[in-house]
Order: C-alpha cells, then structure tokens, then sequence
C-alpha cells in the first residue's frame, strides 16, 4: 500500500486488531437467507459487480439509495427515526457523534464480521473509531483535504505551504469551502483545528476561531469562489477559473486520471483526513442482512480497490493498491513525508467547535 | 405597427431564443465528449456516453417514474388549483384574504423547508415514502402556481357571458363547464406546463419524500458527487428529447380524440 | 375580448351540435336534475359546496405542514430524542434579529429578488409582445413551445452548461479570444453577472407565459383606434398596452418574486465569494449542524412572512393601478 499512515498520529487507542482477525467466521447461517438490504451510500460506492454477486449468492436483495451528502443523510435519518427504513449508511467518521448523539447509529458488533481484519488497522483501530467504547462502522475509503494546483501554471515550490496558498500570486485564482478552511487555517497558524485540546478552554477556543476567521475576512479579496461540492472545484479547474484550490483528493484525483494538469499535496502546516465508513442504523429492519452485506463487501482488496476507481477516494483495505493501474495508484498516493503531516479529524470536540466555527462561517461569508 | 417595432422586436426576440439555445447546445454537445468531465477543450467525441444511456434500464426507469409522478402530481393540481381559483375570483366570503394566504403558503417555503415539513408530516399521516408521497408533495407545492394563473385568466372573465347563459336555465355547474372551461384553456395550460417543469425539475421534495427508486434530479445529483460528466449531460439530453416526444404525442392524440368525438 | 374567445368559437364550432347533445343529455339526465336542484337550492348551499373542499385542503395541506414548521421554529432542540421534553422559546428568532451577518443575505435576497423580477420583466417583455402582437397566431404556439424546450433540461445540467460558456475558458472567452477580440480571457463566472444570466434563465419563463397570455387578447381593435385618433406608438403603449396587460404583469411578477426568494441552486453554483443569499443561510442551518433545525425553521418563518407581505402589497399596487385606469 502506498498509503503509509503515520502510526503515531492515527493509533490512539490500544484495541487490538488481532482480535478482529480471529473472530470466527460468522454468518454461515444467514447466507442464503435472502430477503433485503437497504443501503444509503454515495454513488458508485457499492460497485455494480459486487452488488451482483452478492444478490445471487446470498438470495438478499440490494436496495441502494443514493445520498449525495452527510447532512442530507442526517436530516433523512432524523425524519425517519426511531423506525428507518434504512439498514445501512455511508456516515464520516468525524460526523458519527452527530449519529449517535440523535441515537440514529448502532453500535457494530465487530465479532460478527469475519472479514473486519482485511482493513488496515490505521483505519479499523485509530482513536476516532471508537466512541464510547464501542465501534460504530466499518471504514470503506479514506479522503483527505490537499492543496491542489494547476501544473500548467503553478509549480510545486511555490505550494509548499498553506501561507503560500493565501499569498498574492494566486490572487483572485483560489477556491475553497469556508467550513474545511477554517480547521486548515488554525492549523496553519498552529493551533488544534479539531479543537479538542481546548475543550476545558471555551474562552481560548474562541479566540483561536475569531483569529482564522479574520485571516479568511482579510483575505476575502484574492479568493475567487466559496464552493460547496466536488463537482464544482473540478469544473473550475477545467475551466481555467482558478489555478489551486483546498479540495478533498477525491474529486481531484478523478481529474488526474481524466489527465488533467492538475497535482495534489499536503503542504507543511499539515491537513486533516477523515474515513467513509458503512454504519448500520439503529433499529435497522435488517440488521442480520446488514452484517451479511457488510462482511462481504469487506471481503476482497479487489472491492476496495474498485471503490477506489471510482470515487477517487483511498481504500482502507489492505492490499487493495495491488489492483490499481499506475496511473490510479499515482492519484491515490502521497509521499511519505507529506502523509507524515496528516491527521484525522475528530469528533470529541465538535459540538462546541461548530458553535463557534458555524457562526464564523456566516460572519465571513457575509463579510 | 410602428417601423422600430418591425426592426427591434425581432432581434429582441431572436437574442432571447439565442440566449436560451445556447447552454442546451453545449448540453448536447458535451453528451459525445470523451472524458470524464465536461468543458473545453474537447480532445475526441465518443458515442459511448448516448449508448450508455439507452443501456442502463435504471436510467430509462427513472425516467418513466418522474413523468408519471410529474403528470400525476400536475393532474391534482390543476384540478385543486382551479377550484381554489373559482373560490377567491367569486363573490366576497368571511375569511377569503385568509385563504387567500393559506394558497400561497407551500410557494413561499424555502425547498428545504417545505420538503423537512412534508417529511414530517407524512409521518404523521402514515404515507410512507415513495412514489405517492412525492406525487402529493408537488401536488401540495404547484398549487398556488395554478391558482395564480388562473385568477389572472379569470379576473378578465366577461360577466356577462356567464349571466346570459343563466338567464337562458343553465345551472352554475354547466355555466363553469360549458363557459368559464373554455375560457380559461390557455391559462389551464400554462399552469400545467409550470407543474410538470415543477415537478419534473424538483430535487429536495423528491429526495425526502422518495424511497429507493430516484427521480431523475435525484439520480443526477448523486451522480454529480463523482464530477458534471459528459454521462450526466447524455442523461439529460435523452430526457429532454424524450419529454418533447412524449408532449408531441399527448398534443396529437388530443387532437386526434377531439377529431373522433367530433 | 371577441379577438380572444375567437379561437375557441372556431374549434368548438364543429363540435357545437355534439356538444350540446352530450351535455343536454346530462342535464336531462333524472339524477344530475335531482342533485342539481339540491345544491343549487340556495346560494348557501352552493356556496358551501364550492368552499369546502378547497378550505380543506389548504387547511389540512398548505397550512398544516407550515404549523408543523411554526412549531419546530419555537423548539430549543429538533428532532428530539427519544423521552426528551419539548422546550420552548423565542430565541431562534431573536438570533436573526441580534446578529447582522444574518440580515444581510436576507437584505440581499430581497434586492435581488426585486431587481431580479424587474430585469426579467424588461427582458421577457419585448419578446412576449413580439410574440403576441406582430407573429401569425398560426405560427405562435409553434414559436411558444420552442422557447419552452430549453426550460426543460433541469437546473443542475443548465447551470453547469453556463460555467462551461461563462468560464475563463469557456466557450465566450474561447470565441472572443479566436476573433482576436480579447488578450486574456474575461472572468465572467461568479460575478453577478453570472449570477443574472443563470437566474434570468429560470425566471424567463414564469414571466413569459402570464404576459403572453395578457398581451394575446389585448384587442387589437383599441391600438387602431387609438392610432386613428393620433395617438403615437409611445403613447399608445403608455396608455393601451401596459395598462391593459397589467393584470399579467403583476402575475408574472408574482410568481418569478416569490420563486427567486427560495432559489438556492443557481446562486450558489454561479455566484462570487459575495452574493451569498438567504435562502443559503437557511439551507446552513440544515446541512452543517444538525441541532439547528430550529433556527433554520424560524429564518425561513420570517422570510416567508416577509414575501408573503411584498406580495401582498404588491398585488394591493397593481389592482390599485388597474382601478385608476378603468376610472
């Protein structure tokens, strides 16, 4: 795997993934059980071979529901409760608190998934995935937020660092969206953007958001789009209407494997990842199909790897980089010192970071 | 008539077609680029993406399900939206600003708004998600679009058209059918035009309101997570032409049943 | 009005004698006698029959589902969870009014939604007067219709097909610089006038449609006589044409106000880092913090109550200009 996380960043937690790779192979007994599953997921995330394969070995039928982002899903959740019609949702690994404060989630119960040892442990065991001493999904694919830019125009020595983005000669030339900016920024300026280390410190944790969204305020003038979706920050760069851009690898690594001049990095200050992970809802009207469906598409590398293909997202099985073309391994891949800057982010503090970053988000939106 | 107007109207005119061609052009266009990502330059055309389309039976599903949950929804529309119409155009009644208001609530809620609350409240009526719930929602939602339209039609409505017919022993009912019907065709079908764009073109209500089957804006918004693609823009082209197949149609075989009946 | 009901004599003139037989056939008919004579008893009666069902409706249908959104504005936390105690309290709506980043996207909306209204208006209509006035009435529906395909490729596929005309190398910029017009490409996108060329698109045609249809049965009669009495082309629009197609002026301007309040795709994908709009901010409360369903609820409260009072004052206007004519 190319992909080489940095163990000391991402194990926080002790558990052990041995554990999960002797857990006897479950599930003998609901193959063949037929009946359905029903899934929430984002488009092509659930790949259409393995959905086949799985529908005619094991009689379930896959209901896929396509969601195209995590509020939506949330919010669909919340009107659902406490009777979904839903078994199995593709939630952020730094949303879960949100799902599981509402007591949308339940908890996965991870001696029931055989294959559960095929993902990397970076992933499966770091400190996000487990809250209140319970797992809570199955991580499929890893993003990123990068610095992307435009090879036609900008060299990689003039994006080493975040500073560098927000200087002038990309003025009028940049897009980002507010919100992942905001975690970026305080980084760059050497704070906790997941603000966990100041939870004790409301006053603090103010002080440090005030400081990020002036910066974004004052620096207002040279951005030239405030974007939402992925689609968007890729037309840009087809388009021409901006040379570098905050993204997450996903969407810009399709563009380079469409052959775009367009590369990614993580500059010096560092970044945040987070993990897709699939979830099973609570009071899920099958849960039992939603182990079986789960643990299967757990199964192979070749899975993620496919997944892979067509996100542009990493895979968090382990040897799925096996399967890819160079090309594809080149746009899912980091150097190791850039990976070395990375962390997830997380969810302990988020309820009281987004009091103080949505408002923010406003205040220079409106600046 | 004066001269300018014979000059200017036309170029007015023909700028606003030209304005309005453009991006449906480009749509089309970008349907046979061979890349992932829509845009200039176009190194090489495929026919793969229009192939595609005609392929993948999820495609031409959903679209045959948003015509019918379109033509449904627009069906109770007209019919509530022309009855409320009649209502507040007639004589004065107790309470008619504040029905008045009530019409117009659902095209005031912003989409996202509307489509929690329907949500919600579908919960509370025990409809489950699924064709129905979205069929009721636009229906709920085009309304006050019908409404609007045809009291405009119907303010104009010469009064005296309507009181002769009763002073020859026509009651009310056929007065409405036989007077007031044929004159608000036009308006009619402008207000059912608005409603199938309405509902052919809605994506939160459809979203919250659906189950596993999409529409075809829900379906194109998620394939949007992976990037506007030339597939995207063939999805949209094919309906296109196919909704104007399906207008040409219905418009011909009402022709053709007027003919017939005649 | 005779040049309008005269189309609809001439369809029906055909099929008059069927007609009449069909619906004399109806009215004969023993049941429909006995019912008809029932409801039509009284005017009372036949008022109720005509009020009930629609008062239903808008009770149980338009206004139920915005009580519900009334009462989810007033809660301290939505969706509840399970066993939880509704609170109530004013706050969410004290927000709006406390904090200015909120008031100015809302500020914001309403300019745009007025000038907005009033661009289209300007825009849409010279072409709908072209249309009704100086086009065959063979050829008008044909025109109507071609105008009407574009409407139908859905918001998402046009909007992302005007980034591709309006980019730094899309296909304006692209011409321009072929034609040896332009250097450096023009940055069109995310500006306002990008904003307005997606916008406009969408408003165009709940414009068109009501002032195509006023201007249609403007008597063509009234112009002439006005022209023999030596009225001049400008005059005769001031004092013809606009007063007479004002009741689809102000259906027009209705609609497209009422529509650009709630636009939330087109402004967000085709406008700078400045034009955020509110309905965006309420969108906010939705997508990116779960627990502010509430404060999302009572924004758009004080938005829908806000259009729902310009309309208002709006319609009050234009009937008040049409009386001042008629006198």
């Amino acid at each position: 795997m190319t992909l080489k996380m940095n163990r000391r960043t991402f194990l926080g937690t002790t558990a052990a993934a041995g554990a999960a790779l002797a857990s006897p192979a479950y599930l003998r007994r609901a193959y063949a059980s037929g009946g359905e599953v029903n899934i929430w997921t984002y488009n092509q995330f659930v790949p259409d071979a393995f959905k086949e394969q799985f529908e005619a070995e094991t009689g379930i039928k896959v209901n896929v529901r396509l969601v195209d982002d995590q509020g939506k899903q949330f919010n669909l959740l919340a009107a659902e409760a406490p009777n979904p019609t839903v078994d199995i949702m593709t939630v952020a690994g730094h949303r879960f608190l949100q799902f599981i404060g509402s007591d949308l989630l339940s908890p996965l119960d991870t001696d029931r998934l055989s294959n559960w040892g095929n993902i990397n442990p970076t992933f499966s065991e770091s400190d996000w995935a487990t809250v209140n001493g319970s797992k809570w999904g199955a991580p499929i694919l890893s993003g990123m937020e990068v610095l992307a830019y435009n090879t036609d125009r900008v060299s990689k020595d003039q994006v080493g660092t975040w500073q560098e983005f927000f200087s002038e000669q990309f003025s009028g030339e940049t897009a980002y969206t507010i919100q992942d900016m905001l975690s970026i920024v305080m980084l760059m300026k050497g704070y906790d953007g997941n603000m966990v280390e100041y939870m004790d410190d409301p006053a603090r944790a103010a002080e440090i958001v005030a400081e990020a969204r002036d910066f974004l305020i004052a620096h207002k003038p040279m951005v030239r789009k405030y974007y939402d979706s992925g689609a968007e920050v890729q037309q840009m760069f087809v388009n021409q209407d901006i040379v570098a851009a905050c993204a997450w690898n996903g969407p810009i690594a399709a563009l380079m494997a469409d052959g775009f001049p367009v590369a990614m990095t993580i500059p010096e200050e560092g970044s945040y990842g987070f993990v897709y992970t699939y979830n099973i809802a609570n009071n899920a009207p099958n849960p039992d199909n939603a182990y079986t469906f789960i643990n299967a598409i757990l199964g192979s590398p070749e899975i993620g790897a496919a997944m892979t293909k067509a996100s542009g997202f990493i895979s968090t099985y382990k040897g799925a980089t096996d399967f890819l073309t160079d090309e594809e391994k080149a746009a899912s891949s980091f150097p190791e010192a850039e990976i070395e800057r990375l962390q997830f982010f997380r969810a302990e503090a988020n309820e009281m970071k987004y009091s103080l970053v949505d408002p923010a988000v406003e205040a220079v939106k409106a600046a | 008539m004066s001269r300018a107007g014979r000059i200017v109207l036309p170029i007015l005119f023909w700028a606003f077609v030209v304005y309005l061609f453009v991006p449906l052009i480009l749509m089309v266009v970008m349907g046979f680029k061979d890349s992932r990502f829509i845009g200039f330059p176009i190194r090489g055309l495929t026919f793969e993406w229009y192939l595609g389309v005609f392929e993948d039976t999820d495609v031409i599903v959903t679209f045959l399900y948003s015509v019918v949950i379109a033509v449904a929804s627009t069906a109770a529309s007209v019919i509530i939206g022309t009855w409320l119409a009649v209502l507040l155009n007639g004589k004065k009644f107790i309470g008619r600003a504040a029905v008045y208001g009530m019409m117009i609530l659902p095209a005031l809620v912003p989409g996202i708004i509307s489509a929690i609350a329907f949500r919600i409240y579908a919960r509370q009526l025990e409809i489950e998600p699924g064709m129905f719930a979205i069929i009721w929602a636009h229906a709920v939602h085009n309304v006050p679009f019908v409404t609007l339209v045809v009291m405009a039609r119907l303010s104009t409505l010469p009064k005296s058209l309507g009181e002769a017919a009763r002073d020859l022993g026509a009651d009310p009912f056929v007065v409405f059918m036989r007077i007031t019907m044929p004159y608000l065709r036009p308006a009619i079908i402008g207000a059912s035009i608005f409603c199938l764009l309405l509902s052919f073109d809605d994506f939160v209500r459809s979203f919250f309101l659906g189950s596993y089957q999409p529409t075809l804006p829900v379906l194109i918004f998620a394939k949007l997570r992976s990037g506007m693609s030339p597939e995207i823009n063939a999805i949209a082209t094919v309906a296109l032409i196919l909704t104007a197949a399906l207008g040409i149609w219905a418009e011909r075989s009402s022709r053709r049943l007027k003919k017939e009946s005649s | 009005m005779s040049d309008d009901t005269a189309p609809i004599a001439t369809t029906a003139g055909r099929t008059r004698e069927d007609r009449a037989t069909l619906w004399g056939r109806i009215v004969a008919n023993g049941p429909y006698q006995a019912v008809s004579r029932f409801v039509f008893a009284s005017p009372r009666r036949q008022f109720l029959l005509l009020a009930l069902i629609p008062i239903v409706w808008v009770i149980t249908q338009h206004l139920a589902p915005m009580i519900q959104m009334l009462n989810v504005s007033l809660l301290e936390a939505y969706p509840l969870t399970v066993g939880e105690e509704a609170r109530y309290t004013a706050a969410n709506y004290a927000k709006f009014f406390e904090e200015s980043v909120f008031q100015k996207p809302f500020f914001r909306t309403l300019v745009y939604s007025s000038t907005l209204t009033f661009a289209t208006l300007l825009i849409t209509f010279p072409v709908a007067y072209y249309l009704a006035r100086y086009v065959k009435r063979d050829n008008q529906l044909a025109l109507l219709l071609i105008i009407l395909v574009p409407f139908w490729t859905g918001e998402i596929v046009r909007t992302f097909a005007i980034m591709i005309l309006l980019g730094n190398n899309g296909a304006i910029n692209i011409a321009l610089q072929w034609l040896g017009l332009i250097n450096r490409p023009i940055p069109f996108m995310y500006t306002g006038f990008s904003v307005s060329v997606g916008l406009i698109y969408l408003t165009a045609l709940y414009m068109l449609l009501p002032l195509y249809s006023a201007l249609e049965k403007l008597p063509r009669s009234y112009l002439e006589a006005a022209a023999d009495l030596g009225a001049g082309p400008l005059t005769r629009f001031r004092r013809i044409t606009i007063p007479l197609s004002l009741e689809g002026i102000g259906a027009g301007c209705t609609l497209v106000f009422l529509i650009s309040t709630g636009y939330y795709g087109a402004p967000v994908l085709l406008g700078g880092p400045n034009s955020t709009v509110f309905a965006e901010t309420i969108a906010g409360f939705f997508h990116n913090a779960g627990d502010a369903w509430p404060t999302g609820a009572a924004f758009a409260v004080i938005m829908f109550i806000t259009a729902l009072g310009l309309s208002g004052l709006f319609t009050l206007l234009i009937n008040a200009l049409r009386k001042g004519d008629t006198k």
